[in-house]
């Protein structure tokens, strides 16, 4: 160990001798090649926010505003957080999903920050170091198909999902109960299809379980009411807290919906 | 050279614009210390791949103007956040563009984070001695994305809104700290306007600060340590056998040492 490092401290000092007798000063030579790189860099971000300005390629200029009682919502966050949520989406809930959340990014940080302890030895050049150029590759590509599944997963607009409720209400034959067709209109509205999916509709880009058959252990309306003001109560700490969705009526609508999705007839 | 003698004015203006160049340095050493670093000496062969360093310091500097203007119009309160995002798009005079360099530099700042590190990994740029180096790089990696994060939520508008709801309850879920983490983001049971506060003050003071902070430090060490030359060349990466030196290791605990480093 000891001759080891007194090789790396003495090829560093040949390092320094190199660099003193045959470098180059920084200005001009490397300052210019940063200075054009700078220019591009500011006038990518010029453009950007250009293009975002007077096209719709980069998406509008805002949403609506925050409104945290009902509408659709579509919890997406920034591009570059896409592969750690689509994480989440690989570790369902409830039983994994600490693993997406963060025991995997807890554990890249983790082997990022240990990396120059890990890798001791001297060698520079890729073709001798071919466990790190893999790694590298690894790493790169599923960060790529991660973000890449996370752009393209299939979500649901609440304007879409509302369509499809007298269709639910056929199919779990509820039709005829006004308090199930109303929590279903809100369960459509409220953006819970951003999360769950239900007959097929919604995204389970979060991980959260599938309720279209959610009532078939006749838990009753008032559980799933509380369930879903506050599911903390019921050590649920990834859902939001819905409150009573507007009003005492709306949540005890919700309920009755969920109670009565027994599965398709 | 001799028989060109400067005129008596030319000597006097020259003088003038010296003068306060002699005081600063006398009082500072400052000028020394800027002319160090540009005529530093670099390896021959460094080439574009090692400008996204600067590139990504260049992405931060714009967000920091931008992020300063910005915060004159913003208004960190659930009631007229909105409004006064809408305010500086469509009213204030050039309010868009400031605000679309701060959106879209906030992805430019992180695509060039992760480029720079993939180029420090690939050139095997965080071996002896820069180790120190790349720990504080990855740490302003991931002040960056918290940077993210944390501004997603400012314009208050549905898709801010929902995606903060479900990241805060993602941290949440983190053992034993993980409630702690989400009620103290929260400030509160619920995400209100103590929440869209802590936000923007996290956003623009906090992590701001620690980022500069750290890349002083990074910066310190890059001119310090000095540059690493590409890997392609054997001579260059290193690689062949070095006989350590005879005498005795040289390090802070040795009797006689005068540094850590040989120089």
């Amino acid at each position: 160990m000891s001759r080891a490092l007194d090789e790396r401290r003495a090829q560093f000092q040949r390092y320094k001798e190199d660099v003193k007798e045959r470098g180059k000063p920084f200005y001009p030579y490397a300052m210019f090649h940063d200075t054009v790189m700078s220019l591009v860099v500011v006038s990518v971000i010029v453009g950007l926010a250009i293009v975002w300005k007077y096209t719709s390629m980069l998406g509008p200029l805002y949403a609506p505003k925050a409104d945290p009682g009902t509408t659709n919502f579509v919890p997406r966050p920034d591009w570059y957080f896409y592969f750690l949520f689509y994480l989440l989406r690989i570790f369902k809930w409830p039983n994994s999903v600490i693993l997406g959340t963060i025991g995997i990014p807890t554990i890249l940080l983790m082997i990022m920050i240990a990396l120059p302890f890990l890798d001791l030895r001297r060698e520079r050049r890729l073709l001798r170091r071919p466990v790190a150029v893999v790694a590298a590759i690894l790493t790169a590509l599923s960060m790529g198909v991660l973000t890449y599944k996370g752009a393209t997963a299939k979500e649901s607009l609440a304007s879409e999902v509302v369509s499809a409720v007298p269709t639910w209400a056929k199919r779990e034959g509820f039709s005829g109960n006004p308090q199930a067709v109303a929590g279903a209109k809100l369960f459509a509205q409220s953006g819970c299809t951003a999360c769950h999916t239900y007959l097929g509709t919604g995204s389970s880009n979060l991980g959260a379980p599938d309720l279209t058959a959610i009532g078939k252990g006749n838990q009753g309306a008032k559980f799933f009411s509380d369930y879903v003001a506050n599911p903390r109560a019921f050590g649920n700490k990834v859902m939001p807290v819905f409150g009573n969705l507007g009003s005492a009526q709306n949540i005890r609508n919700i309920g009755v919906f969920l109670s009565v999705s027994k599965g398709p007839k | 050279m001799a028989n060109r003698k400067k005129s008596a004015r030319r000597q006097r203006l020259e003088a003038a614009i010296v003068y306060p160049l002699d005081w600063l340095e006398e009082r500072s050493g400052l000028i020394g210390g800027v002319r160090y670093f540009l005529f530093r000496k670099v390896p021959a062969d460094t080439n574009w791949m090692q400008t996204l360093g600067s590139a990504t310091l260049t992405a931060f500097i714009v967000q920091a103007v931008t992020g300063v203007i910005l915060a004159m119009y913003y208004k960190p309160d659930p009631n007229s956040a909105y409004q006064s995002i809408q305010h500086i798009t469509n009213d204030v005079w050039f309010g868009w563009l400031v605000r679309g360099m701060h959106r879209w530099g906030a992805s430019v700042f992180i695509i060039l984070m992760f480029f720079h590190m993939a180029r420090v990994f690939l050139f095997g740029a965080y071996k002896y001695p820069r180790e120190l180096n790349w720990i504080v790089g990855v740490m302003l990696l991931a002040l960056g994305m918290l940077e993210g994060f944390t501004g997603y939520l400012l314009p208050w508008d549905q898709t801010a809104y929902w995606a903060t709801v479900v990241g805060i309850n993602i941290n949440g879920t983190a053992p034993f700290l993980g409630p702690f983490l989400a009620q103290f983001l929260r400030g509160g049971a619920e995400i209100g306007p103590d929440t869209l506060a802590r936000f923007y003050s996290i956003h623009m003071l906090l992590l701001p600060g620690a980022i500069a902070g750290l890349i002083g430090l990074h910066l310190y060490l890059v001119v310090r340590l000095g540059v690493t030359s590409p890997p392609w060349s054997k001579e260059a990466a290193g690689s062949e056998r070095i006989e350590p030196p005879k005498k005795g290791r040289r390090g802070l605990l040795q009797p006689g040492a005068r540094g850590g480093l040989p120089r």
